[in-house]
This record gives C-alpha cells, structure tokens and sequence, in this order.
C-alpha cells in the first residue's frame, strides 16, 4: 500500500504540474478546480480502481467515468494523454488553434464519455447509463465525479432521489468538496452543508474522506465492486482548490484562470516547493 | 384505422407493440400518462422508468439510456419537456447528438382550460434553433403512427409534438411522410400552409372557398426543419401565399417558410396567420375556439384574412 501510494503521490505531482503548465501555455484553464480533484483522478486511473484500454476507448465493458464537473478538463485531458488514450504532444495544444480539446470537457476527445460544462447535467447522464447497465446485466461500473458546487443545480438533486430510488448500486459519485465556488466561499454564499445528511436523505450509502489521502481514497474505493449494499454509494472527498499551489489556494475569484507571467513562475515553484518536501517525507519513512 | 382515437394513444399503441418485439426500446416518462402508456407500464414494466415530475431529469436519464444503446422515447407535457429543458437537450442531443425521441403531448391550445402555462405556442421557435433536432408537428393519427414508426431508425433526436384532442384523420394509413411536406391540394395561384392542428383549418377555409371563386391548394408542413426545395418548387409562381398557425407568429412555422422563400429569392407575398406577440398569454376560459378569437385566429378571422389577402 506505501508503496503504491509513494508511486500514486509521484504521479499526482506529474500530472499538476503538466496541468499547470499546459494552462499557463494556453493562458486559460480552471487550474485551481483541477488541482483540487486531481489526487482522486490519479487513484481512479492509476490505483487500479478504473477498468479501461487505452488501446480500446470504446470497450463496451469498460467503467465509464463521468467527469460531471467539465471545468477540470485540464486534469482529466492530461491523465488521459499520460495513460496512452492519445499523444502527450496534444496537451500543448489546449484551448489554442489545432487542439483537440478546450476549456471544457467534449465528448469526441477519446476516453471522454460526454461533453460537460454545463453543470448539473452529466450526473443525470451517468444515472442513465448506470440504469442501462443494469437493464442490460452488465457489470461495468458507472462513476462521475461532481463539484461542490455543481451541487447548486436542482437537477443533480432530481438524479440523487432518481438513483437512490432506482437502487443503482453499480453507481458511484465523487464530490469534490472544495468548499469554493467561483466568487466564494459556498458556505457563506449559500450553505452545502449538511452534505453527508443531505446525501444520506436521498437513499445514497455515503462516505466521507480527505480527497488529498492516497489512502483514504483508495479505502473509499476498495469495495466499490463487492458491496453488500443495493444502494449508490457517494464519497464527499474533501480537498482545496487549487491544491498543490498554495500561493493561488482558497482565494475567492482565484477560479476559471491561469496564472500569468511572475505569478506564474511563483506557481510553479510552490508546486515544485510540495514535491520537494514530498520526496523528504518519503525519504524519512 | 386510427380515427377517434387520439395522436397520443395512436402514438403510443404502435410504440407498445414494437417494444413488445424490441427489448431495447425504453419509454422515460415523467409522471405523464394514458390509457395507451397504462399497457406500457403493465405488459412492459422492464422497459418503463418513471422518474417522477422531473422533466430536466427525464431528459439527462434518457440520454444516458441512449449512450448504453437504447432507443429512448422520453414522455412528457409538451411545454414541460421542451422549454424546461432547453437547455438539457441543446448539450446532450445538440452538441452530442444522442438520439431520443422527445414525445410532448398538448401542442398549441390543446390544454385549453388549463391556463397558459400549459399552453405551447413556443416551441416550434425555439426548438428549430437547434441543430440536430427533427420537429415532428402531427397532423393527425395516422401520421402519429408513422412517427412513431420513424423514431426507431432516427440517428439523431426528433421531437414529436402532439395533439391532446381527436382530430379527423387526413391521412390514409400507410401514406408517407418521408418528404418533411405534404401537398394535400394544389394550385396555381394560392397555397394556405399550415402545421399541426391548423391544417384541418386549412383544409375547412379551402373547401369554402374553393366553392366560390379560388382554388386554394393545402401544404402540410409537418417536419422541420421544412424541405424547402419541395416547398420551393410546389410554389413557385403562386400569386399569394398564407401560412397559418396555432403559435407564436414569432419564430414559428411562418417565419420558417419566409426563410425559405428568402433565402432562394423567390419573391411572393406572404400573410402570416398566427399568435402576435404583442397580445401576451391568454387567460380567458371557455373552449379552444374562444382562445384563439383573443389571438385573431378562431375560424372567423382566419376565413376572413385569407379571403382579403387572396383578394
């Protein structure tokens, strides 16, 4: 488990730092919505959890993975291009002339199931294939991955009730819980919580855990195939925006931008600044 | 025969016995029902997902159906599945092209008493302006069934607005609709063109004057976007043209056809009858007809702006 969790780390620092750079490049990108969800991305992809073939994007029995909050399409662009769904050559070419791929996620991209921006909508989405592999007795999992304030929208509220009902146990959702919408804090705008009761009320088995523990996160997910219970299950997992760059973390207003110029720079080196103290601390065990 | 039965249950019969064959049709209803659907959701329970009063839901389940590989018809109010969830079906079945069939019943008037939030006088506007998505404006049963029949093999999502009230049938069983227009009578010289529930009116306000002096042909317009190199070459040298709706003026059928007369500079005069704007939504009550004398389109004044137009 140490282990893996030393190689998942290692891959987390790659990924936010290939993250930071592509957005820096194209002077756009919400750096700090995907720096708050990558650690669960990098245990989803490289934590054994997800079942997929690069090689095969359209395998039909492959998890789908629903990234519902397709702001952090930064993120899931440049997981993808590391495990091969692509070439890495194309994340340079984010949000500019040429590119694949923009600011939010779109479904011709491959390992993409669906286009997202628009929140609220995808989550409905995945309880749709959730129920069609149930009809269907397939065994893939359906996973989406959601932002807290992605929860603002009354849909996602209406797919909650839907699947509870439904008993979509081969459903799973992630809430990125960063505490942060765009211009501020959703407990001072308008409270979240009680998430877990919220959840809970809608017929979901839930789960809450630090979305930045490579150990929490996988204990999460470890049963996520052999649970008992027919209920869908939700891990609240509770992270920062902007993780990783603590020069640019919990700021209001610090959303759907890159950083520029000097800021830029100081970015990259505080990034740099974590993995250094990363490696100390693996070192030292 | 499909005459004294309604578009919706004409619609759904032919769905309840392709399903029973096809296991891979799902019908998503958002707490919309009728004595057609009870079968549905008695004989085909597996294949039946209620997901409540939640139209915007509705849509998202259904186009994750359709993403696993079912063919989806999503059953709703028609101005509860269309206007609610604009924006729901622009993402997933215009900017993904995933195909439903979005079934609405309730087009125009036909929620006469219910006040006008039930009313549909919209939706032709606003649901053109999407790409990838078929308008299916039924004119009667008969065509229901053919609609129903067409969903199966679509690529992309069709709208099928419906009718609430029986209407005579127009059509012989069996006709084809593939076209996107029918011309139901020809002319020279005039062309009243219609869609939906209107065109019984067409053909009503045709027949009286045709007893007179005119001989005023019939164009059905029953899917949008219209095929405009038929309708181009059925009126090319009529002298005056109306085109008549239970709508909106605005955006509707009739600003369609002026597109398409426009953008191939074919130059006839055309009256659009329709809803205006400027009278807002109607609250008065007692029947249908009464509705549309607030909007200038009851059978009176219809019969009265043809006659002076086509003078």
């Amino acid at each position: 488990m140490n282990k893996l969790v030393s190689k998942l780390e290692k891959k987390s620092f790659e990924i936010r730092k290939r993250v930071l750079d592509i957005c820096v490049k194209a002077k756009t990108g919400h750096v700090t919505s995907s720096m708050s969800c990558i650690d669960v991305l990098v245990a989803l992809y490289y934590g054994g959890i997800l079942r997929f073939d690069p090689k095969k994007p359209e395998w039909e029995n492959r998890d789908r993975f629903i990234l519902s909050k397709g702001q952090a399409s930064p993120a899931l662009y440049t997981v993808l291009a590391d495990c091969g769904f692509y070439g890495c050559e194309e994340l340079d070419k984010f949000a500019q002339k040429g590119g694949m791929f923009g600011v939010h996620l779109q479904y011709d991209v491959p390992g993409v199931e669906i286009t997202s921006g628009s929140l609220g909508q995808a989550f409905g989405v995945a309880a749709g294939i959730a129920l069609g592999a149930k009809m269907d007795k397939e065994l893939f999992l359906t996973i989406a991955l959601l932002g807290d304030g992605e929860c603002y929208e009354g849909s996602i509220w209406e797919t909650a009730m839907f699947a509870g009902h439904n008993r979509l146990n081969n459903f799973v959702a992630i809430v990125d819980r960063n505490y942060m919408c765009a211009t501020d804090f959703t407990e001072d705008l308008l409270a979240l919580e009680p998430m877990t009761d919220k959840w809970s009320a809608f017929g979901w088995e839930v789960k809450r855990i630090n979305g930045h523990s490579f150990e929490q996160i996988l204990e999460s997910l470890s049963d996520i195939r052999s649970r008992r219970s027919d209920r869908p299950v939700v891990i609240i997992a509770d992270t920062v925006k902007g993780e990783g760059i603590d020069c640019i973390c919990n700021i209001p207003l610090w959303h759907g931008i890159a950083p520029e110029g000097e800021m830029a720079e100081m970015c990259k080196t505080v990034l740099k600044g974590r993995y250094i103290d990363l490696e100390e601390k693996n070192n030292d065990k | 025969m499909t005459n004294n039965i309604t578009q919706r249950d004409a619609f759904w019969n032919r769905v309840y016995e392709m399903a029973k064959v096809n296991r891979n049709i799902v019908i998503v209803s958002a707490d919309m029902g009728a004595p057609s659907m009870d079968r549905i959701r008695r004989d085909l329970a597996a294949q039946f997902v209620n997901v409540g009063i939640a139209e915007q839901n509705a849509i998202l389940i259904a186009s994750g159906l359709a993403l696993k590989g079912k063919r989806v018809f999503v059953y709703a109010i028609a101005p509860f599945i269309t206007l609610r969830c604009l924006e729901e079906i622009r993402v997933q079945n215009g900017l993904m092209k995933i195909p439903l069939t979005i079934v609405g019943v309730g087009a125009g008037l036909g929620y006469e008493d219910s006040g006008p939030t039930h009313h549909l006088i919209e939706d032709i506007a606003i649901m053109r302006a999407l790409p990838y998505i078929t308008i299916h404006s039924v004119t009667d049963s008969t065509m229901a069934v053919a609609v129903a029949e067409m969903s199966c093999s679509m690529k992309t999502t069709n709208y099928v607005r419906l009718e609430r009230k029986k209407l005579p049938d127009v059509y012989q069983p069996g006709a084809d609709f593939s076209a996107g227009l029918s011309v139901l009578q020809e002319s020279k010289d005039y062309y009243i063109i219609s869609t939906g529930n209107m065109t019984h009116r067409a053909l009503e306000i045709a027949a009286q004057l045709n007893r007179t002096k005119h001989q005023i042909g019939v164009i059905d317009v029953h899917t949008l976007p219209i095929n405009g190199e038929l309708l181009v070459s059925t009126v090319k040298g009529a002298k005056r043209i109306v085109t008549l709706e239970e709508h909106f003026l605005m955006g509707g059928m009739g600003s369609a056809v002026c597109e398409v007369l426009a953008d191939r500079q074919l130059l006839i005069p055309v009256k659009r009858i329709g809803m205006s704007s400027a009278k807002g939504y109607c609250y008065e009550y007692g029947g249908r007809e009464a509705i549309r004398k607030y909007y200038g389109i009851d059978k009176e004044s219809v019969a009265k702006t043809v006659v002076d137009f086509f003078k």
